[in-house]
């Protein structure tokens, strides 16, 4: 069985870019681990992939890992802009929010590409096929910062004319992409925004959630959630041993384990047009008065 | 429930033990499962409010933030709890009927109605168990901060405390039962024990042919004194009983003398009547011993008186013999015995110059079977008694008939009838009260060692009759 851990790409992002620890905020003594921030996104077990993500970032840098765990986006982003985490896995639309101060530094690949969608999902019992008739529903996004769980949904409901407030009866966050699942699949809500990276990935650890549930649109592609390091880890050792970490993830047999668990292929550098098309859909509802 | 009389002491009071017993069962399997419901509901009460309180303060901040998913998760979570009493199910409804969330959307949905669902749970301070439901819903106010944020109805599982209930019902079904039959078997055996003395002493009043005797002092029970004194006042009846009929035996024995006596006073006299004429003959011979034709007459005339003399003294015997029990049964009754009963009575008849009416119109075959001393003392009695009561020169007659399957005698006579003092002598086996003859109760006696019955009646004629029944084949008690 693969990688339980998986899903939430959130969590697994928040955990690389140790790397800063060193140098910035408390300037004088130099860390010996490397803090990673994560979300509870990832799955209940996901301490194995942790563990092996630890030992082959130990062995590449010689580093420890101490990973420090927040519910929201938001609060993880916090710690990096205050500097108390070194690197964390977060999405494009909260990276976007803060150009200034935080940078990619790495991008996953699934399925070869650097890139992923956003699904919305319904009962699998619905007869629904299109967008516009899931009007009324109880909606679960994923977390208020989450591009494939919210902001493509509220983006697409704008080019469609509609009213993101009023098209859903009722929605509700459920700070995790598998909760989104969950809460369809239980018929908690009607319908769901989800990460289509993650959904894809349950189909091989859940495939009993999965069944209950079924794709009723996918988006286009954006740029997958980066490993991001705040402004001041920028050109320090630190995210050097942390990238050389990244890059050669395949080198150790840890690192495959963990590219297993998470059904990737690797990371490599961010392009300057990675995450154009989430910087669209933020103009798009920033624009919409 | 009145139980048959019919059915003996030693199986009543065990039944009636096992009836108490199941009674006593009843009750006391009410009580203790009316204990247990307390218990149980007392118990269900303790586990549902934790089971409130640890939801509630859960619950309480999301419930503030409106934050659905953690809300359902928690009762998600909740649900999915193993153990004896746990929720199946849990919903949260707003002050306003609606459902803000439930751990079975698919059922309520959020937003809609809750309200039958907070109608039909029980409040968490009012718990009550119905032994019949595996589920029950309940009820109570989430507080949050001092602020109440909505009904929590939680449907706990209590399949276990329905199953304890059922068990402890089995236990107490199986324990009543047992503990019935073992007393009911006990209480036999006891009774069977206690009353063993009395079952003694009525087979020995039921002892059959025989008369009851005195329980040997050695069976009589002395470490129980109430049985010891009902078996020596029984011993003390038994011994009235046996002196007062050998008391009446003896009187009886006297009153057969007594009427012999009479009969013997008859007997000279019909002896002595013709000696006279006898005596003269015998001179008529000396007289005229050369003239053979008045010797021949007065020969004929000495034999004739001499041949009644004779028939008078073996009757006498005869009668002497059979009521002195020399195996009178053995002698049936012939019709000569009432032609010797008749020469009997006909002395006291004449010396008193009465009337007797004789009738014998049955043949020897109506005799068959029927002793003749018993008869004859029968027939000789009742003759006696209506002489007694007849005034001289009054009428007095025998009648003897067949009667079907039976032999009548019927002694009618001109007097006045019995009184009611003398009756029972005659009819009943009351005691005979001191003063009178023992005759007529000879005559019961007799009469019902043959089977017989005796009635009062009138003659055709209109007199007093006393009709005795013997019947030919019956049985002699």
């Amino acid at each position: 069985m693969e990688t339980p851990w998986l899903v939430s790409r959130r969590g697994i992002l928040a955990a690389f870019p140790g790397l800063a620890a060193i140098s910035a905020a408390s300037g004088a003594k130099a860390r010996a681990a490397l803090r990673f921030g994560l979300t509870p996104v990832f799955l209940d077990n996901d301490w194995q992939l942790l563990e092996r993500l630890s030992a082959h970032i130990e062995e590449s840098t010689g580093l420890g890992v101490e990973y420090v765990q927040r519910r929201t986006y938001k609060e993880v982003v916090a710690l990096l802009l205050l500097g108390e985490i070194d690197a964390a896995w977060l999405c494009g639309y909260p990276l976007l929010q803060y150009p200034n101060r935080l940078e990619a530094v790495a991008i996953p690949l699934w399925q070869g590409r650097p890139l992923y969608r956003s699904y919305l999902i319904t009962a699998d019992d619905r007869t629904v096929e299109d967008f516009a008739a899931l009007r009324g529903d109880v909606h679960a996004y994923s977390d208020p910062d989450s591009n494939s769980g919210h902001l493509v949904t509220v983006a697409r409901l704008l080019e469609l004319g509609e009213r993101p407030e009023q098209f859903f009866a009722r929605t509700f966050f459920t700070f995790g992409h598998r909760n989104v699942v969950r809460a369809v699949a239980r018929r908690l809500a009607r319908s769901g925004s989800v990460d289509g990276y993650v959904y894809d990935a349950l189909a091989a650890t859940e495939p009993e959630l999965l069944a209950r549930t079924r794709v009723v649109w996918r988006s286009e592609w954006h740029g997958f959630p980066p490993v991001v390091v705040g402004s001041e880890a920028r050109g320090t050792r630190a995210e050097a041993l942390l990238l050389r970490a990244l890059f050669d993830i395949t080198q150790t047999e840890a690192g495959r384990e963990v590219l297993r668990m998470l059904q990737l292929d690797g990371f490599v550098p961010p392009q300057p047009d990675s995450f154009d098309s989430i910087a669209r859909l933020m103009r798009l509802v920033s624009e919409r008065g | 429930m009145r139980l048959p009389l019919a059915m003996p002491l030693s199986l009543r009071v065990p039944l009636l033990v096992a009836g108490l017993m199941v009674l006593m069962g009843i009750v006391a399997s009410q009580l203790v499962l009316s204990a247990l419901n307390r218990a149980q509901v007392r118990q269900l009460t303790d586990l549902a409010e934790i089971e409130f309180r640890a939801l509630s303060t859960s619950l309480g901040p999301y419930v503030q933030r409106d934050d659905i998913w953690e809300m359902f998760d928690i009762l998600d979570r909740a649900t999915l709890r193993e153990g004896s009493f746990r929720p199946i199910s849990a919903a949260l409804v707003d002050a306003r009927g609606r459902v803000m969330v439930s751990s079975l959307p698919e059922a309520h949905p959020i937003g809609s109605n809750g309200a039958g669902l907070v109608e039909e749970a029980i409040r968490l301070d009012d718990i009550r168990f119905d032994a019949a439901s595996e589920r029950i819903a309940v009820r109570n106010t989430v507080v949050w901060q001092g602020r109440p944020l909505g009904q929590l109805v939680i449907d706990f599982d209590v399949q276990e405390f329905a199953a304890e209930r059922r068990r402890a019902l089995f236990s107490l079904l199986l324990g009543n039962a047992a503990a019935i039959l073992i007393l009911s078997v006990a209480g036999y055996a006891l009774m069977r024990r206690v009353l063993a003395p009395v079952r003694r002493l009525t087979r020995e009043m039921e002892q059959p042919g025989g008369t009851p005797q005195p329980i040997a002092e050695a069976l009589i029970p002395a470490r129980d004194a109430e049985l010891a004194q009902l078996y020596h006042n029984y011993n003390g009846l038994i011994l009235a009983v046996q002196a007062r009929t050998a008391t009446e035996r003896r009187l009886a024995e006297r009153e057969r003398y007594v009427s012999l006596g009479r009969l013997a006073g008859g007997l000279a006299h019909e002896i002595n009547n013709p000696l006279g004429g006898l005596l003269n003959t015998v001179d008529t011979i000396r007289t005229y011993p050369d003239r053979p034709d008045v010797v021949r007459d007065s020969a004929e005339l000495l034999e004739r008186g001499l041949k009644h003399l004779r028939d008078v003294s073996r009757t006498t015997l005869d009668m002497h013999r059979n009521d002195d029990g020399a195996s009178p049964e053995k002698v049936q009754l012939a019709l000569q015995d009432f032609d010797d009963l008749h020469l009997l009575i006909r002395p006291e008849i004449e010396r008193k110059a009465q009337i007797l009416d004789w009738r014998i119109e049955a043949d020897g075959s109506c005799c068959k079977g029927l002793p003749a001393g018993s008869v004859r003392q029968i027939a000789l009695n009742l003759l006696l008694n209506a002489a007694a009561v007849t005034g001289p020169g009054g009428k007095l007659g025998l009648r003897v008939k067949p009667d079907g399957d039976s032999l009548c005698l019927c002694v009618w006579d001109a007097g006045p009838g019995f009184s009611d003092s003398v009756k029972p002598r005659l009819l009943s086996d009351e005691p005979v009260e001191p003063g009178g003859g023992l005759g007529l109760r000879v005559v019961r006696d007799l009469v019902k060692s043959l089977g017989g019955t005796i009635d009062l009646g009138r003659s055709v004629h209109g007199q007093n009759e006393v009709r005795v029944r013997l019947p030919l084949r019956g049985r002699h008690v």
